[in-house]
């Protein structure tokens, strides 16, 4: 199909996004093109300001619009504990249920070989850094339970593991997503135990 | 256990379709490419939420269509539950007695199904992965745990072959994560080890006899497991995880110069002996056959056993195959006690009594075109 080439770019744009299909980026495109223009640029520097006036935190990696975070630098945390995330979502997840109070470690990742992602991939250089720096008592790692996060769990508990400091798997419950999963009476007895020690 | 409906919408040719089958034996009568397969695809797809033929769950779906859907009504312990199976692009549901059940192993086991087809008699000569595959899908119905061990072993295998790439070409020399990987694969590797030879113990105490019986006393059939490690079917689980350790450090070497992992189960095998002859090397075609048709029915008679019902059987154009020695032998070993579904083109190949009995379903261009048999 050809489409004037400002609404192939844009479709092309919508695409790159994750879960949005050819079909739906055309549906997308021709939408904005009915939007009032106010609302079209009010859009457009949204989406540039969110990656320009954001960054990572230097201390623990979360996205912040200022370095260190509000979490980083909240006086009234519990500085001993930290719970070890793969992704910043991880991190909003955990502050809606308010029950935490402790610091976090954003590693923007999980080990993987087959996509060639390593452990100075990730953020854990830093991890180990702060350690040495902050009174920390126990990390909790709360990466995804796939075999990607387990691996990377087991990898951080080793490597902390000369330091004393505790390590704990925090359990995940059950998969969520539309999709079948192949997990089973394990994944919820894990789910039961709650943290374990690594 | 049997299906009392199944009906199909978007499935492969099949625009939509609803049939009330027998609980005995169901004939599925057509000419070539006319949906035979496709229907006892859908049966099995029911029961596994995948097909036999395929990988890809898209191929299922009716070419044009957005969705393919395949419901059915399974009767069992006295009671009737409904099964149903969606693909969409988004990717597949199953929903038991109306609920969409999110595990895999919640939903395997709702419908226990043995299929015989023609590859099936290769089964003892074709490749070390069709016996896996056999062993593996076998366990799965009876265990669906043993389903959960093989995908994360899987998975993990990957990521360490890849590792052993990265380290064979000197991208990495941490060998850290080696040993976190060689660790988990250790443990599912054992959980898979040890129901593999917990279910070949039982498999053998039905197919031997079952074997001996259809060569008319004159073979020996023996079913032993092939590992390069050392292990055996006294050892419990941990003994097993232990020697997978022990043999990952010997050869750690060697896997990191080949660049791949040498060992565990997905590199193991079945080894067929009759008459203390192996069977893959030196049985006649006729051994071969009788020996893919004990494992099949030993495969039934276990399935009672463990489940505490008979499964489904599905006979898609297996029977013209056999020779009438070894077909009558199939259907008695059946007649009465196991819902049956047969493909043929050509009702004529098939010479017994329990075919006369059978409803027959004639199928052109995915639509039941004749229905005729006892009426309900
Ligand atoms: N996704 C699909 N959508 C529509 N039609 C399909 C799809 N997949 C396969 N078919 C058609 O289904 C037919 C094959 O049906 P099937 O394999 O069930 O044949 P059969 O009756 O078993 O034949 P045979 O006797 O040769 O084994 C073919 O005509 C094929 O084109
Ligand atoms: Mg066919
Ligand atoms: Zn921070």
């Amino acid at each position: 199909m050809y489409y004037p080439e400002p609404i192939s770019k844009l479709v092309d744009s919508f695409t790159k996004l994750p879960g949005i299909g050819p079909k739906t980026a055309v549906r997308l495109a021709f939408f904005v093109l009915s939007m009032e223009e106010d609302d079209v640029l009010e859009f457009g520097k949204a989406l540039v300001n969110a990656k320009r006036e954001l960054t990572h935190c230097s201390n623990c990696g979360h996205i912040t619009d200022k370095d260190p975070c509000n979490i980083c630098t909240d006086p009234n945390r519990d500085n001993t504990l930290i719970c070890v995330v793969q992704d910043p979502k991880d991190v909003i997840a955990m502050e809606k249920m308010k029950d935490f109070q402790g610091r976090y470690h954003v590693l923007n990742g999980a080990i993987s070989p087959m996509d060639g992602i390593g452990p100075e991939d990730i953020n854990v250089t830093s991890l180990i850094e702060r350690l040495k720096d902050e009174e920390v008592e126990e990390l909790i790692l709360a990466t995804n339970p796939t075999v990607e996060g387990e691996a990377t769990a087991m990898y951080i508990s080793r490597l902390v593991r000369p330091s004393g400091i505790r390590t704990t798997r925090i359990a995940h419950g059950l998969p969520v997503g539309g999709d079948l999963e192949y997990a089973d009476e394990v994944t919820l007895s894990k789910a039961l135990e709650g943290r374990r020690d690594l | 256990m049997y299906i009392e409906e199944l009906s199909l919408v978007n499935y492969r040719n099949y625009d939509r379709l609803t049939i009330h089958f027998d609980h005995k034996v169901n004939v599925i009568l057509g000419e070539n490419a006319q949906g035979k397969t496709n229907l006892m695809e859908a049966i099995y797809v029911l029961g596994f939420t995948k097909s036999h033929r395929t990988p890809r769950d898209k191929e299922l779906i009716q070419w044009d269509a957005e969705y393919g859907k395949i419901k059915g009504r399974v009767f069992k312990k006295n009671r009737s539950l409904p099964l149903e199976v969606i693909f969409s692009s988004k990717g597949k549901k199953a929903k038991f007695n109306h609920i969409e059940q999110k595990r895999l192993s919640d939903y395997i086991g709702s419908l226990n199904i043995v299929m015989f087809a023609p590859e099936d008699l290769n089964l003892v000569k074709g490749s070390p992965q069709e016996r896996r595959r056999f062993i593996d899908m076998e366990i799965g119905q009876i265990e669906p745990v043993y389903i959960y061990h093989l995908n994360q072993y899987q998975k993990i295998l990957k990521q360490r072959n890849a590792l052993l790439k990265d380290l064979q070409r000197r991208r990495t020399k941490d060998t850290t994560m080696l040993q976190i990987y060689t660790e988990q694969l250790a443990e599912h590797g054992a959980a898979i080890l040890f129901r593999r030879f917990r279910f070949l113990k039982k498999l053998r105490e039905w197919a031997v006899p079952i074997h001996l019986q259809i060569s008319r006393d004159q073979e020996n059939l023996k079913i032993d497991y092939l590992s390069k490690v050392d292990v055996s079917e006294s050892m419990d689980m941990e003994k097993m995880r232990d020697t997978y350790l022990t043999e990952f450090n010997r050869k750690e070497e060697s896997e990191i110069e080949r660049g791949t992992t040498l060992i565990g189960p997905h590199r193991d095998d079945l080894v067929f002996t009759v008459n203390d002859r192996n069977v893959q090397h030196f049985g006649s075609q006729g051994q071969q056959r009788t020996t893919a048709l004990s494992l099949k029915l030993a495969e039934i008679e276990l399935i009672y056993q463990e489940v505490g019902d008979y499964p489904v059987l599905l006979l898609d154009d297996v029977l013209s195959e056999l020779d009438d020695y070894r077909q009558s032998h199939l259907l008695n070993a059946i007649q009465g006690k196991v819902q049956t579904f047969v493909t043929t083109t050509n009702i004529d190949g098939i010479a017994h009594e329990t075919i006369r009995e059978a409803e027959i379903f004639t199928i052109h261009e995915g639509k039941l075109v004749e229905n005729n048999g006892l009426d309900r």
